[in-house]
């Protein structure tokens, strides 16, 4: 395989010209999207520089705590994202997030770096680092749908729940449609996903693996065990999320906790 | 006064509540004996799913006690409360298709015997529980659910606005059910003359 092409500077902001097309429809039907698309563009660009300067850095030291260090910022951005995204009242939903997402990627890293690509050192940044944050960032958008779906069915399908709860007397019957809901809302998009995966999507770790040299073959077999582990990393996430919430979102009488939520969403619900 | 004197009733002892500004009840006393039928009338706004909220521990009130079966209801006795207590809404959105999976999700499914019956009684037809909810008209749905949640071998049962969906020959026949269930205590909130007067006492809120 030949060695990838670089693109200089100039080259990649001549990409920025395909931004022509969407700004030409927004134009043309008046959709004010213009400004947070071209604000989000250069905020993803500049996020990316810095990140690549980062990991370079990180790349070169490789050092174990440095790299569990970004780890543990990449969680904790994605458990504030995830309180932000959701409305949810940041003090009380911090640590259980922070909770689940370490275990999921406890238990994803260990399995996937230890026990199927066997790494002499797991805290390999090269390895370590993007299985990772693949991972992370899955589970952080399926987590923000299914938590939102979550609360909002409590607040929302309330009387649901109190005829469930008063009829078995068992909060664990009463809140499971609710569970399930959730975990419908958060893993189906992903299923549907791997249905469609190489027929309809070619996925960008494949991709990126391909473009970087590496033989299909082996881009592929990358590819099933990453979307093995988003998938798993996604599940344990969101339950682990709900599971460790349950024990304080609900009173003693278990009636769901509304002023967790924030009153921004109640507002909103109200519309 | 001791709470075992209430040990086979519901007794609301000087219950005040409020919501924002909105006084809904200023020292209610109301004492319910076990097997009586209630029927809580008055116009909207007064509190009576409030009172049957109250009941269930959904809603607490500022100032005042409830006695149920000799128990205080309170953080420590509710969830033993619950389990005498059989709710039935109106117009609740289910999240199954149908009224088997209703059965499955309320863990019942030793209950299909008693169901059955209730079912023949309110005249529905014996392959109402496969049948989806989509396909069945408001006033069935309504019997179904009434069926489910009776076959519970529970003491006390609260309806709310049980005949809402109902016509005359079905409210007659849920009268006739509710008739024949002696030593269960009924609680109803309701609208309706004809269920009114059925019962055996009308608390007016």
């Amino acid at each position: 395989m030949n060695a990838i092409i670089d693109i200089n500077i100039w080259e990649l902001a001549m990409g920025f010209l395909l931004l022509i097309f969407p700004m030409a429809f927004f134009y043309y039907f008046r959709i004010r999207m213009e400004k947070d698309v071209l604000i989000n563009v250069v905020r993803m660009a500049v996020q990316l520089f810095l990140v690549a300067l980062y990991l370079e850095f990180i790349f070169t030291l490789n050092n174990a705590w440095v790299n569990s260090l970004w780890v543990l910022l990449m969680i904790i951005v994605g458990v504030f994202t995830i309180t932000r995204r959701v409305s949810l009242n940041r003090k009380y939903f911090i640590v259980p997030f922070f909770i689940a997402g370490l275990t999921s990627i406890l238990i994803i890293d260990t399995f996937c770096l230890g026990f199927i690509l066997k790494l002499d050192y797991v805290f390999d940044a090269r390895y370590f680092i993007p299985i990772t944050g693949m991972v992370l960032g899955n589970a952080l958008n399926h987590n923000i749908v299914g938590l939102n779906r979550y609360f909002t069915s409590l607040t929302e399908k309330r009387e649901l729940y109190q005829f469930l709860l008063t009829n078995t007397a068992n909060s664990k019957i009463a809140i499971r449609p609710f569970i399930e809901d959730a975990a419908r809302a958060a893993l189906n998009p992903m299923i549907a996903n791997m249905s469609v995966i190489g027929l309809v999507t070619l996925p960008g770790m494949m991709t990126g693996q391909i473009l970087g040299g590496s033989p299909p073959a082996v881009a592929i077999k990358y590819q099933v065990m990453i979307m093995v582990a988003i998938f798993v990393g996604c599940t344990i996430n969101i339950f682990f999320s709900i599971i460790l919430s349950n024990r304080f979102i609900f009173d003693a009488y278990g009636n769901f906790k509304q002023n967790l939520i924030q009153q921004k969403k109640k507002q909103l619900q109200k519309k | 006064m001791n709470s075992s004197y209430f040990s086979d009733m519901i007794h609301f002892e000087n219950i005040s509540l409020s919501f924002s500004e909105k006084i809904i009840f200023d020292n209610l006393t109301i004492t319910i004996n076990q097997g009586e039928k209630i029927c809580l009338s008055g116009p909207s706004g007064r509190g009576k799913s409030t009172l049957l909220n109250l009941l269930q521990g959904y809603v607490l009130p500022n100032k005042g006690k409830i006695i149920i079966n000799g128990k205080v209801l309170n953080d420590s006795t509710i969830r033993e409360i619950r389990k005498q207590i059989i709710s039935i809404p109106q117009n609740i959105n289910l999240p199954v298709k149908n009224g088997m999976e209703l059965v499955e999700l309320l863990e019942i499914s030793q209950n299909l015997h008693a169901i059955k019956e209730y079912n023949q009684k309110l005249d529905l037809e014996s392959d109402i529980l496969i049948k989806d909810f989509a396909k069945i008209s408001g006033g069935q749905k309504q019997r179904l659910l009434i069926s489910i949640c009776l076959s519970q071998p529970k003491d006390i049962i609260l309806m709310d606005e049980p005949t809402s969906s109902l016509d005359d020959k079905s409210i007659e026949l849920l009268i006739n059910v509710i008739g024949e269930l002696k030593g269960r205590t009924i609680i109803s909130a309701s609208h309706n003359q004809l269920w009114a007067k059925s019962s055996d006492k009308i608390i007016e809120l």
